[in-house]
């Protein structure tokens, strides 16, 4: 059993106030960081507003700010935790790149705009879509980008990113473009480019790799920001 | 103080989609598909589309190639009326293997990500259960993206619908289905963001809302499962149909409910009681580990309450052993990494040198609203609803009878959803008109929740309805343990009338909506009940104790309609044979079969 302190960061929207709240509370060392926030909710103060989804860290939905790291709260356990900080006392805030709708629950839809924006669909299929048999794709070119394709969108990269969230789309954002420019079977270049290396785009990033440092998918998000800075898309574009 | 609550918006669409996983956003695109510009809302419980479910199904889809040397889609079509223990209807089985190909291929073309072979097709993967010839061989006829195919589905169907200009509505529940005589023309939705209340007028209503699995203490499935769609239908006097089928996993990681995958126990992990007996030689003395799913969850579950089960302090709940101490390291490193990797990230655990705790998890439901072939939801065989619809897991059509074959699941959800997609606008050009009262019902709980007094807790009150449903109408059950259970939910729903919030904000007050959610968890808990209570048999995942074999006297669907809180009619629908009555090659495989394997 661990005795664990949450200072956590709170906002009530009627009153437009916001102040830390400091819950004390024991746990079992397997616990994860939703489990104590239920806890909270099902013992101490039932206020308290999250959000999670899956809780298998596969829909990113937990992501919150731990003694200022974005994380997963899903996969955050209370030993690991303690080991990692050196403390059982943590700091807990909401995401940065949004605004705070309650407490740790951000309007996330507001983040995703940004990925929105850099359209992560097949804009012009180089392929007729009525043809029958699916399209092929050589494993080594799906190689090149199915890094970027585990991408769970919880924005830990941008809120660790050291660009502003007002000015540049972000890195996960940068990558749902990538992966399209990359894929064979679209063909939508120009328009893609157009917003990849627009005021909001991509010469915005300063190359720190805080974004990789956190992912918790551990994907190297800092190598296809680059990519997309110097154009390398691989030879895809002579097909 | 009391709340005066009201619709702040009216909005008219097209076609109104409650719930945007897989099922809903595959309707949503056929819908664009088909007619470009047309008015598509989406409603959805969380934050943004692609966080709901069907991210997290793992592992493929089926699907029979038809440039296959050997597979068929007649032995896709047996698989499933034989997984089903003959409780599916052919009619949908054949409508949904049949065209499963193209339905990748559609998926393929709009940019999902399968994995590859060396020539650039789709691989292909075997799953339990999917055999060619009948049982003779198993099937490699699951496609899949790596270990994530459900998350490219819902990202390649959020990227189409997006494109076709949908409008989500995250974050909001949908309390209440408007009708217009025999005709669904809406919804009363309740967005937690803002706190305000939307009536939504449609011509025609999709219900895509998922599963149900918060109604059990462990479950695989997400926090929003908590059967609203099923509790949505029961309130407007429609029927679920065959809500004792139930499905349980038989290794959930005990904590986080994450699946631990039957290869496991096929590459040599030996279940443990708390005295690190291998129990299985008990139970099935000559396959041991590698009986089927059932009998595994039922050995594991009789351990337990014969006292033989350890507790998880941490997280207060019993659980076996299975241990992998023994496999070799590159069995560990290369047949089950992802096994492994989840063992070590959710419990610390190294799966090479300690024993892991597991428990049968409640993982998925057969039973839901039911359809006809196009998804159009029905009042009472053969009798539908007009204008309304219901597809995925909380529909049932049914593709999975009284038990679900892994991969069969994600296939429903893209051809059932484009069925429906294709049905939903034959009503787009006949207009709709809202009775008065559209939101009375709705605000009518929820100022009762609002202005609720007393001292019971909500998530107290949840956490013994989930425990008391894995005792008494989980793995096992009983005309005397279901007859207990009637009684719990019965006193809980009182309890649960005193329980005041500790707050009455409207804006994002999560414990108002557990406050709704935990009515509908209540209310889905009492027809899965009564429905079992009904079924004095066995049948794929419903398994009574006192009738531990199958009785083709049952040889139907069960119908529980709950029009009033606590008070359950039962009907029933019989189950299609169309197959077997065509008599085409090899029928008599489609008759009533033993499911032996
Ligand atoms: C861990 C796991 C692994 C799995 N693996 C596989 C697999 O490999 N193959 C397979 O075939 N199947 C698999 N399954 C099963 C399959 O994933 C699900 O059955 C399927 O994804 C359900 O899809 P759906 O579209 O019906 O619902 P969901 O994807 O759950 O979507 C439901 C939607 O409805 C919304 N919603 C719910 N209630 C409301 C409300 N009241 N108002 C508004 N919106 C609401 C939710 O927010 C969500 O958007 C797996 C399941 C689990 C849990
Ligand atoms: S790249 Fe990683 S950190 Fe960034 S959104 Fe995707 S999963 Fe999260
Ligand atoms: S490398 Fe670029 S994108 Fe990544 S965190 Fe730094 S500035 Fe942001």
């Amino acid at each position: 059993m661990y005795e664990v302190t949450l200072k956590i960061k709170r906002y009530d929207p009627d009153r437009r106030k916001s102040w830390i709240q400091e819950y004390k509370l024991k746990a079992g060392r397997i616990l994860r960081f939703t489990d104590l926030f239920r806890k909270i909710n099902d013992e101490l103060d039932s206020t308290l507003a999250w959000n999670s989804s899956c809780e298998h860290a596969q829909c990113g939905t937990c992501a919150v700010k731990v003694n200022g790291k974005p994380l997963l709260a899903c996969e955050l356990l209370v030993e690991n935790a303690v080991q990692y900080f050196g403390s059982p006392v943590f700091k807990i805030e909401p995401i940065t790149v949004a605004p705070v709708v309650r407490d740790l629950v951000v309007d996330l839809e507001q983040a995703y705009a940004n990925v929105e924006r850099m359209q992560p669909y097949i804009v012009e299929p180089a392929h007729k879509q009525s043809q029958e048999a699916p399209s092929q794709i050589h494993p080594h070119v799906l190689e090149r980008y199915v890094e970027a394709t585990r991408c769970i969108n919880c924005f830990c990269c941008a809120t660790a990113c050291i660009s502003s969230h007002r000015t540049f789309v972000g890195p996960n954002a940068v990558m749902a473009s990538v992966i399209r420019l990359m894929d064979p079977r679209d063909k939508a270049w120009k328009v893609r480019l157009d917003r990849l290396y627009d005021h909001r785009g991509v010469s915005r990033c300063h190359t720190s790799k805080a974004c990789s440092f956190v992912c918790p998918k551990e994907i190297d998000v800092a190598h296809f920001v680059a990519l997309a800075k110097e154009g390398r898309f691989g030879n895809v574009r002579n097909r | 103080m009391e709340k005066s609550l009201r619709i702040s918006r009216t909005i008219t669409c097209d076609v109104l989609i409650i719930g945007a996983g897989g099922a809903g956003l595959r309707c949503a695109a056929e819908v664009f598909e088909r007619r470009a510009g047309a008015r598509v809302v989406a409603v959805t419980k969380v934050p943004h589309a692609q966080k709901s479910h069907t991210t997290t199904a793992q592992g493929g889809l089926a699907a029979v190639d038809p440039t296959d040397p050997v597979d068929k889609p007649i032995f896709h079509m047996f698989d499933t009326w034989k997984g089903s223990d003959c409780s599916a209807d052919q009619n949908i089985i054949q409508r949904i293997v049949e065209s499963a190909w193209d339905q990748i291929v559609w998926l393929e073309h709009r940019g999902m990500h399968f994995s590859r072979d060396l020539d650039g097709k789709l691989r292909k993967r075997t799953f339990g259960g999917h055999t060619i010839d009948f049982g003779e061989a198993s099937a490699y006829r699951a496609v899949f993206e790596a270990d994530r195919t459900g998350k490219g589905i819902m990202d390649t169907l959020w990227g189409e619908t997006l494109k076709g200009g949908i409008t989500f509505i995250n974050q909001a529940v949908a309390t209440e289905l408007i009708f217009d005589r025999n005709r669904c023309v809406g919804a009363i939705v309740f967005k937690l963001k803002e706190g305000e209340f939307l009536c939504i007028a449609a011509k025609a209503t999709v219900l895509a809302t998922g599963g149900s699995g918060q109604v059990y203490q462990i479950t695989t499935n997400c926090r929003q499962n908590t059967g609203d769609g099923l509790a949505l239908v029961l309130k407007a006097g429609l029927p679920i149909m065959d809500a004792e089928a139930v499905q349980f996993h038989p290794t959930g990681i005990v904590g986080p409910g994450i699946l631990a995958s039957e290869t496991l126990r096929s590459v040599g992990g030996i279940l443990r009681n708390k005295d690190l007996e291998p129990f299985m030689e008990k139970y099935a003395p000559k396959m041991k580990e590698l009986a089927p799913r059932d009998l595994v969850a039922r050995a594991i579950e009789t351990e337990i309450r014969e006292g033989r089960g350890v507790m998880n302090p941490d997280y207060g709940v019993e659980h076996v052993w299975i241990d992998l101490r023994h496999l070799p390291d590159h069995i560990h490193d290369v047949q089950i990494p992802e096994v492994s990797s989840f063992f070590k990230k959710f419990l610390n655990i190294d799966p090479k040198k300690e024993l892991c705790p597991i428990r049968p998890s409640n993982h998925y439901h057969m039973g839901g609203i039911p359809t006809d072939e196009n998804g159009a939801v029905e009042r009472g065989p053969g009798e539908i609803v007009e204008g309304l619809f219901a597809i995925g897991e909380c529909a049932s059509a049914s593709f999975h009878g009284f038990n679900r074959l892994g991969t069969n699941s994600i296939l429903e959800l893209i051809t059932m959803g484009k069925f429906a997609g294709e049905k939903a606008l034959e009503y787009i050009d006949d207009p709709v008109s809202l009775p008065k009262d559209a939101g009375e019902i709705t605000f009518s709980h929820f100022s009762k929740f609002l202005n609720a007094q007393g001292k019971e807790k909500i998530g107290r009150i949840r956490s013994e309805l989930q425990a008391m449903m894995t005792e008494k109408v989980g793995v096992f059950r009983s005309e005397q343990g279901l007859i207990q259970a009637m009684e719990a939910i019965k006193e809980l729903q009182e309890r649960s009338e005193r329980a005041a919030l500790s707050q009455r904000s409207l804006k994002m007050n999560q414990e108002l909506v557990q406050r709704w959610e935990l009515d509908n968890l209540l209310a889905v808990s009492m027809v899965i009940v009564c429905s079992g209570l009904h079924r004095r048999e066995s049948r794929g995942g419903h398994f009574r104790e006192d009738y531990p074999e199958r009785n083709d006297d049952f040889h139907y669907h069960t119908l529980a309609y709950m029009p009033i809180s606590g008070d359950v009619k039962l009907g029933r629908r019989p189950i299609d044979m169309s197959i077997f009555e065509a008599r085409g090659p090899d029928y008599e495989k489609f008759g009533l079969i033993e499911r032996k394997y």
